[in-house]
């Protein structure tokens, strides 16, 4: 299991990063945690001729809460956020979804900005990212520009980032009363990663709710919302027979994978199982 | 347990001798060695399951910085042996037989530059038509693997199994993938079945199943070439083994071969010489130290993983729960080369309960597949499952209790195993009695959702000869040597045999594990036979040695050997305590006198002529979630019949190994190809091999109904405590939600599929 020969360069500031993304184009790769990465170069299935290693760099650290906006530095470790006293108070879904990523060794070397721009079609984040909203920071040689969770992800491994550029910052909002979110994954056995995850965002208000943003992962070749089950929960009281109901149609409009692991029939059955789970769990939250 | 009473050393709990160089990473495995002038050696294994190789094209590798040799076939010593076994399938000749067979090895002066030399390789194939399914592979439309009949010349290295008779084949058939036939035949079956008031007929399968060891196979080769010798130090089960199948391959004397067992990291079957040949091989073209260790990867595509098995079995009984007759024909999936378990699945399948009227057929059918190999109770667990989840299923349909109806209908000592031949002493029942006296069987409720299994298993335990020579140097220490090799800790329970005999602390002993040429011969660690069988010559060596102690000490003292007593290491004359010396002093004495016995040395041998089958029984509390079908261990019961546990804590750690492979079957692991022969589950990511996460606590009950061969009333240990756990699971999972799952593992999708099949 041993890579190709590469380049390694660890670049110490964004700017170098881009810079040097720029000057080595398709011949470079960004690492940051590298659990996706490696083992794709030890595979031989990836043989960059540069690495650029944004670990270090500074400016990509940091969680902090603006207003109502809770920024988390994009190579921020999913162990540093789940033990972030900050997340866990402003956004507990992202704390309580990176928790459970791999085990500690994943948790420690993996980042918030490597797993929401590699896109896994297992990832866990993406689907929490969709549920709750929000967007990523991104920066290349010209400036900055941000894109919205809703148009982050395109097809499966693929984003909307350019070439070029670089997340260095992952915007959600803070949660307020009312509202509440939760994450709901089946774990394929080996690799940990979602057979089926799903997320679910709500706001209750007046008994009501108001507001509600669910996602699924893993079932498919990206992560996707689903406005049928958003739109049946919207106004209702967000009980278990409204819930239900409102995941009749979960998984309903979506592409599906199948494999040894679980059968295109069983994540079907899946999501509705586990988006009731999310939403249950959600709404509970938002009514604590 | 008052036979306890009677030792200081033996039967109380003692670490293991060498956890904390493992636990600490400081212990050295072969993947560590360095010798000067070392090549690193990279196979490239053939992507197809069957194909023809038209053409190797080496230029680009020999290219690479650093390769000094691409190997194929041709180029080795090997070159003219027939292939008719894993082993002897060093390298592809001009047809690869299974995804994963080794075609080239490319030698470098470094992993990185053999890495790309191996990349570099440009072979071309012309696929074959491959024979994936072992049901289809027996119809006449299937093509015949070995049309011409397994190439001749063979040995088979992993026959080191259970001492029973393994039935007999039917002679002389047509070509076919069928390779060979057991049957076990006794009563009327059909006869049985029409009178019988119940009958029930289910079919089970059981996937392949990897060994999961964490130390992938590792070989290091140290050419002699103006000596004309070789040695190689390898990750192995049996050193003496490994020796003669390289020395027969390699056409060299076996006097020419060494054979250096180093520390294994896991083998459960696995290390009986894979890669050995090879590595050797290679080192002898390139005239070089060569060391390979294959990649996770690798080692899923190109070793011995346990067949995979369909069961068709039927039971028949009376109302009263008497087994009338059991039927049966299992049908195992060898893989390209034999691998013939089926003798000793239908012996344990039609072994643990009371039966005059049994037919059992087993049939070892050949695919394009890694050849099948020993996984820890071959056979048992894919039988237990079986039968236990049939008997489980006669207690629910006759409204028994299951522990009750297997007290009821379980062997004894003289009942029949499916072969006919008679059971020795056994403790099934002493189990089954211990389940039942547990606080986990006495207090046991069913919440929603969750639900109780109970299983039996068993293994009949292997046994073979060994020596061993016993020494006490003027250092004080005393030193025992063996060949056997330490898999499972039985160097730890071995010292304290000798630390008994000699009446001094186990601390002081040092145990040195030879090779081929500076070891005791031992049997390969497998069958559980290793403290069965070595203890026996550690003890005759010890107590050679305690004679010499007491003359030399008694010459010194002029008083009569009779008259002397050792105790905690030094030797007295009764009742003068000022007459006593140190067994150190005694070998000093003894190491510098002219005349009398000369220096403490004593061996001993021993061979047993029984084997001492371990039975178990095992109870196991799950969870079942409805709506996912993911079943979750909560508690665990393991019940064992040991004989004599020399070293308790040994055994638990057996036990809980076992208990955690059982689990493995029962919920978690299956090497998947598909109709390609492609290996779908070829690393850890797809390979589900459980962890410590998902192990639930385990109590574990020594039952010491003692052997009446074994050392001390030992039995076998190693092997049992995997073979209930995929039984126990289903019967749980059936006790908690109704579904009978008769294929493993219960994944989740499985369950689920079963819950709504059911509804």
């Amino acid at each position: 299991m041993i890579p190709a020969a590469f380049e390694y360069v660890k670049a110490s500031s964004v700017a170098q990063a881009i810079a040097l993304l720029n000057q080595h184009g398709e011949d470079a790769k960004v690492i940051a945690g590298g659990h996706s990465l490696l083992p794709a170069m030890k595979l031989r299935l990836s043989q960059p001729a540069v690495l650029i290693d944004i670990a270090a760099v500074a400016e990509l650290k940091g969680i902090k809460i603006n207003g109502g906006t809770l920024t988390i530095g994009a190579g921020e470790t999913y162990h540093a956020i789940a033990t972030s006293s900050t997340v866990k108070n402003a956004c507990p879904v992202i704390a309580a979804c990176t928790g459970q990523i791999g085990d500690i060794q994943v948790r420690n070397a993996g980042t918030i900005g490597g797993a929401l721009a590699h896109a896994d079609p297992a990832a866990d984040l993406t689907a929490v990212f969709l549920a709750i909203g929000g967007t990523v920071t991104v920066q290349n040689a010209g400036g900055t520009r941000t894109i919205a969770a809703d148009d982050m992800f395109v097809s499966m491994l693929m984003t909307s980032l350019e070439s070029g550029e670089l997340i260095t910052a992952v915007n959600v909002p803070v949660m307020s009363k009312g509202q509440g979110a939760s994450y709901a994954k089946l774990k394929h056995p080996a690799s940990r990663y979602a057979i089926v995850g799903v997320a679910a965002s709500v706001t209750v208000a007046n008994g009501v709710v108001s507001a509600c943003r669910v996602a699924v992962t893993g079932a498919g070749p990206q992560a996707v919302r689903q406005p049928s089950v958003e739109k049946a929960l919207m106004g209702t009281a967000g009980d278990a027979a409204a819930i239900k109901a409102a995941c009749a149609s979960a998984g309903a409009d979506m592409e599906y994978l199948g494999d040894i692991h679980a059968s295109e029939d069983y994540r079907r059955a899946m999501v509705k199982v586990y988006a009731a789970r999310a939403l249950t769990d959600a709404i509970a939250a938002a009514r604590a | 347990m008052t036979a306890k009473k009677e030792y200081k050393s033996l039967g109380k709990r003692h670490k293991i001798i060498d956890g904390p160089e493992k636990l600490s990473g400081s212990a050295q495995y072969t993947g560590d060695m360095r010798l000067p002038g070392m090549l690193y050696g990279r196979p490239v294994l053939s992507p197809y399951a069957h194909a023809k190789i038209t053409c190797i094209d080496r230029t680009a590798a020999m290219a690479v910085p650093g390769v000094v040799a691409v190997l194929t076939a041709a180029d080795l010593p090997t070159k003219d042996r027939p292939v008719n076994s894993r082993g002897s399938a060093v390298l592809a000749h001009d047809v690869v037989l299974f995804r994963g067979h080794p075609v080239v090895v490319v030698v470098a002066t470094s992993e990185a530059a053999a890495k790309d030399g191996a990349d570099a390789v440009l072979i071309d194939y012309e696929p074959l038509p491959v024979v994936a399914d072992m049901e289809s592979a027996t119809l006449p439309s299937a093509p015949v693997i070995w049309p011409n009949g397994l190439p001749k010349d063979g040995m088979d290295l992993t026959a080191a199994h259970a001492a029973v008779d393994k039935g007999a084949d039917e002679g002389h058939r047509e070509p076919s993938n069928l390779h060979e036939e057991t049957k076990f035949n006794r009563g009327d079956v059909d006869a049985a079945i029409k009178n019988a008031d119940i009958v029930i007929t289910r079919r089970y399968t059981t996937p392949i199943v990897h060994q999961g060891y964490l130390e992938p196979h590792a070989v290091v080769a140290d050419p002699h070439m103006m000596r004309g010798e070789l040695t190689v130090y390898t990750s192995t089960q049996g050193q003496f083994g490994v020796r003669d199948e390289i020395a027969r391959l390699l056409s060299m004397p076996k006097s020419k071969v060494r054979v250096v067992p180093m520390v294994v990291g896991g083998a459960f079957g696995a290390k009986y010489g894979i890669l050995d040949p090879l590595v050797a091989a290679v080192a002898w073209a390139v005239r070089r130290p060569v060391k390979m260790v294959l990649t996770r990867s690798e080692d899923f595509l190109s070793t011995t993983p346990t067949p995979a098995t369909i069961i068709d079995l039927t039971i028949a009984a009376k109302k009263d729960g008497t087994l009338l007759a059991l039927d049966a024909v299992a049908t195992l999936d060898n893989g390209v080369f034999p691998f013939t378990i089926g003798g000793i699945l239908g012996i344990l399948l039609g072994g643990y309960y009371k039966c005059d009227n049994v037919r059992i057929l087993c049939r070892e059918v050949l695919t394009h597949k890694p050849q099948g190999g020993a996984y820890r109770a071959p056979g048992a667990p894919s039988a237990t499952f079986a039968i236990e989840s049939s008997i489980d299923e006669l207690a629910i349909q006759l409204g028994r209790d299951p522990l009750e109806l297997r007290m009821q209908i379980g062997v004894d000592e003289g009942d029949r195993m499916g072969n006919g031949d008679k059971w020795p002493n056994i403790g099934l029942k002493a189990c089954l009695m211990a389940v039942q006296n547990h606080e986990m069987w006495k207090t046991r409720t069913t919440e929603a959702n969750t639900g109780w299994g109970l299983a039996v298993g068993g293994w009949p335990c292997g046994m073979s000869p060994a020596a061993s020579v016993c020494r006490v140097d003027s250092d004080g220490a005393v030193r025992i040597h063996v060949g056997s090799v330490d898999i499972s800790g039985v160097n730890s329970s071995l010292v304290l045999v000798a630390a008994e005999i000699l009446d001094i602390s186990p601390d002081r002993i040092q145990l040195i594990q030879g090779d081929t040429l500076t070891g005791q011969r031992a049997g390969p660690s497998g069958g559980s036979q290793t403290t069965y069988s070595v203890s026996g010559a550690v003890a005759a060596a010890a107590t050679a040695v305690r004679t010499k102690l007491l003359e030399t000490a008694a010459d010194h003292f002029e008083a009569s050997p009779a008259d002397l007593e050792l105790v905690n290491g030094v030797v007295s004359v009764k009742g003068f305590p000022d007459k006593a010396m140190e067994i150190g002093a005694i070998a000093e004495l003894a190491e510098n006198k002219s005349g009398g016995n000369g220096p403490i040395v004593g061996e001993g041998t021993s061979a047993v002529s029984e084997n001492a089958p371990g039975f178990v029984a095992h109870l196991a509390k799950v969870h079942v979630d409805p709506d996912t079908g993911h079943v979750t261990p909560l508690r665990y019961l393991a019940v064992q019949d040991v004989g004599f546990a020399l070293n308790p804590m040994l055994v638990e750690g057996q036990i809980h190994g076992g208990v955690a492979q059982g689990l493995g079957w029962a919920l978690h692991e299956a090497m998947i190809y598909d109709e390609y022969g492609q290996l779908l589950t070829a690393s850890f990511m797809d390979y589900d091999l459980p962890g410590f996460e998902v192990m639930p606590d385990i109590d574990v009950v020594l039952v010491e109904n003692k052997s009446p061969f074994g050392p001390f009333g030992a039995r076998g240990i190693g092997e049992p405590p995997i073979t209930a756990g995929a039984a126990a699971v289903a019967n749980a999972v059936r006790n908690a939600v109704g579904a009978r799952v008769t294929d493993l593992p219960l994944r989740a999708e499985r369950v689920w599929r079963a819950l709504h099949d059911s509804k």
